[in-house]
């Protein structure tokens, strides 16, 4: 194992449908102010902040460049900031990788997504196609998911009843956790009873829209102790990138899930995910993710997610205990709220959630049509 | 009326039934204005969705929206010799009244396109024949001296002979004495052959046309002479470019939380809001949440100005449509940052300058004061930027 890199604190706004009151840079500033609380880091030149990582969505702000309008609150005025512009989770990679080379000591990382001020997510979505082909028959990440739904569910047995079950526990447990998103409690007849949006996707199988921002501070192993006495340490990080087209890949194979997963084992040590890692946050933005992203991670057998549901894998293995992104989080930050509530159970800070002696956790992330890019963090204390 | 391109504003008018496409115009009911300047001006009236008339007339009333142009942009605009987005940003083309509802009339009406003026047989040979020098291939005929006679019977037809001689040719529309070779052939025949729609082996074996001499030369033929182009279009068919157009739309809703908040509902009430940081004194225009330099919150409102001095101007000379709206502006305007007063050093206010007196608007410096200027409201203010319509000298 090579060095380590160091999450120092952590901040977000509760998750919630719509911040009226608030435009995104009110929503970051809430984050930035508390992560400088935390951690009394500074942005002196030689000691402090060099260099900030963002995360947000060009489409989804209406904004090119979408960075640039919010330097001021997160700092980084004569400062470096790069922009990840892919799933969130990946910008924990990015950090990683400058603190790793050396290039700088100490990362804030910070993202937003105000998913309700397009009128429509599936819109935004559909531009990420391309204009020829794909976008004019409609596809967005709603109904592409449905392509692979329904795939994925006939080859491993899930059915409309397991997604029930899935949607009614992902609202229980995020009523544990004080920032989910407030969502009423369900039983499974109403899951079964709620509208169809693309067969076999039901409205209340889909992630509602979510207004969220975060900030976390990120440093070397030689300085952590500056910033906090309890870290919580990136020890693993892989990601794949799967075909653009639909037509090119197996939509119900995992393949690179599977890839991104076995990358980050062998970053961090891992050999098997069943027994070495005690928690696990998949970015589930579709009830049928949930098993079929827990295939691709290892921890339920190979087209056996249905079959996983009815033994319990969830609880056993303790996955989504914060809701997951099924309770609603913005679809392009699913990996760093996985991320945050990896490491507030590996610092025993989940309250009502909290699993016991957890000492090692996974964060998955996922963005692009049919889980095209995969990636995975594993985190330890 | 004067032509542009070969084409009169007139042509295009008198073709929009032919060009017409009542799929371009579901559910439309309206009338267009068109006013293209020394030519005249054109209603085009559209009802439930068919063409109902095109005419020239002296009142536009009642027309949703007008195009304002000239004829040769609106010739070039409907050719595609001009490109319209360009036309319309560089203030060429104005639209006056509804916009959007002027904009569909882009999809109601193919393009268009100049008439071609037909070629007969007898243009064809004259065409083919007397462009045979310049397509001869100097080098392809190395130590060949021949001629070939062609006798093209027919209405249009005629004889022609090519003398290839010490690496020339040249073109006789005659008989000449010993040709090395005879062709006969039917004048329309020849002409489909040279635009290559049939083959002289065809042609042979049909018994539509004869070979006297040496054969061997007369298949020289495409060796030697460069392959005519069809001034019609035809030759070589120009590689097809497929373009996709297609405006991206996706609503939005901005949030302006409490300090930009504040800021808009001041100018609402006349009153231009900087926001002051408490720790270096910058004045913030407009407001935000936080100071950059410092990275401290700002909270502390002061109203400044709301005349001051221009530190910066410029010149536009394109229309700038609003993304929202589409609506343009009158070209050239002067876009200019106004140290209001109150402010100092960088913490300027962006705004426009009164069309008519950009020329007289000096820039200043730290240590020269720039043109005095004031806001111009607007009576109707809603909490936006243009509650000010523009900014003007302060005499």
């Amino acid at each position: 194992m090579g060095k380590r890199v160091a999450i120092c604190a952590v901040a977000q706004v509760k998750n919630v449908p719509a911040y009226r009151q608030m435009r995104f840079q009110n929503m970051l500033l809430e984050c930035f102010e508390s992560i400088m609380e935390q951690t009394k880091v500074t942005f002196d030149l030689d000691k402090g902040i060099r260099n900030i990582v963002t995360c947000s969505d060009d489409v989804f702000d209406a904004r090119t460049i979408s960075n640039n309008g919010v330097t001021d609150v997160v700092g980084a005025h004569f400062r470096g900031e790069e922009k990840m512009a892919q799933e969130s989770i990946n910008g924990l990679g990015y950090a990683m990788a400058s603190i790793l080379s050396g290039h700088d000591d100490v990362i804030l990382f910070m993202g937003h997504c105000k998913e309700s001020q397009t009128e429509s997510r599936r819109m935004c979505t559909n531009l990420a196609f391309d204009p020829f082909y794909c976008r004019p028959l409609g596809m967005d990440f709603q109904n592409v998911d449905a392509l692979q739904a329904r795939a994925y569910m006939e080859k491993s047995k899930v059915t409309d009843e397991h997604l029930a079950t899935i949607v009614v526990r992902s609202r229980k447990n995020a009523s544990r956790d004080p920032f989910a998103r407030e969502n009423r409690l369900v039983d499974e007849k109403e899951v079964m009873n709620s509208p169809m949006l693309a067969d076999p996707i039901r409205q209340l199988h889909y992630y509602p829209v979510t207004d969220w921002a975060y900030g976390m501070l990120l440093c070397c192993e030689e300085r952590v102790k500056e910033f906090t006495a309890n870290p919580v340490w990136i020890t693993g990080y892989g990601s794949c990138m799967d075909s653009y087209f639909i037509g090119d890949k197996d939509l119900a194979s995992n393949f690179s899930l599977k890839n991104a997963a076995q990358r980050t084992f062998a970053r961090a040590g891992i050999r098997d995910p069943r027994k070495d890692i005690q928690l696990f946050e998949l970015c589930d933005h579709a009830a049928y993710q949930l098993p079929l992203w827990a295939e691709g991670i290892g921890i339920a057998d190979e087209s056996k997610g249905g079959a996983w549901i009815d033994e319990g894998g969830p609880d056993s293995y303790n996955v989504n205990l914060s809701g997951g992104q099924l309770n609603g989080n913005p679809l392009l930050l699913g990996g760093a709220a996985r991320a945050i509530e990896c490491f507030l159970q590996l610092r025993g800070e989940a309250g009502k959630r909290q699993v016991k002696g957890a000492k090692r956790a996974l964060a998955h992330g996922t963005y692009g049509a049919a889980g095209q890019h995969q990636a995975v963090v594993i985190m330890e204390i | 009326m004067a032509e542009y391109w070969g084409i009169n504003v007139e042509d295009i008018f008198n073709s929009m039934k032919d060009r017409f496409r009542p799929e371009g115009a579901t559910d439309v009911t309206a009338s267009f204005g068109y006013d293209i300047r020394e030519e005249g001006k054109w209603k085009v009236s559209v009802f439930h969705g068919t063409l109902a008339a095109v005419e020239k007339i002296d009142n536009l009333s009642g027309c949703v929206a007008t195009m304002v142009t000239d004829g040769e942009t609106f010739v070039g605009v409907n050719t595609g010799t001009v490109d319209a987005t360009n036309a319309f940003m560089g203030g060429k083309v104005k639209v006056e009244g509804d916009m959007g509802a002027f904009g569909r009339t882009g999809r109601m009406f193919r393009k268009y396109v100049p008439p071609r003026k037909e070629m007969s047989t007898r243009d064809y040979l004259v065409d083919m024949f007397g462009t045979v020098e310049s397509r001869f291939k100097k080098d392809a005929a190395r130590d060949l001296d021949f001629i070939i006679t062609i006798e093209v019977s027919g209405d249009a037809g005629g004889v022609w002979s090519v003398i290839i001689k010490n690496q020339s040719c040249t073109v006789v529309n005659d008989r000449v004495d010993n040709p090395t070779v005879t062709l006969e052939v039917a004048d329309k025949d020849w002409v489909d052959l040279t635009l290559g729609k049939t083959d002289a082996q065809t042609l042979l074996a049909a018994g539509r046309g004869s070979v006297r001499g040496d054969i061997a030369i007369a298949m020289k033929w495409g060796e030697i002479f460069e392959k005519y182009v069809d001034p019609m279009g035809g030759g070589e068919p120009e590689q097809e470019l497929l373009v996709l157009k297609k405006t991206i739309s996706v609503g939005q809703k901005f949030s302006t939380g409490p300090i930009m908040g504040k800021f808009l509902n001041g100018l609402k009430a006349k009153k231009i809001l900087a926001n002051k940081c408490p720790k270096c004194g910058r004045m913030q225009l407009p407001a935000r949440e936080i100071c950059a330099d410092c990275r401290v919150r700002v909270t502390d409102f002061v109203e400044v100005g709301p005349k001051g001095q221009v530190r910066y101007m410029e010149y536009v000379y394109y229309a700038s449509p609003d993304p929202l709206t589409g609506e343009t502006r009158e070209t050239p305007y002067g876009m200019v940052n106004i140290l209001l007063d109150g402010c100092t050093g960088n913490d300027t206010f962006a705004h426009l300058i009164r069309r008519d007196q950009i020329d007289l608007i000096k820039n200043g410096r730290d240590d020269t004061p720039g043109t005095r200027v004031r806001p111009v409201w607007n009576e109707k203010r809603v909490g936006s930027i243009f509650d000010i319509q523009h900014f003007e000298i302060d005499e």
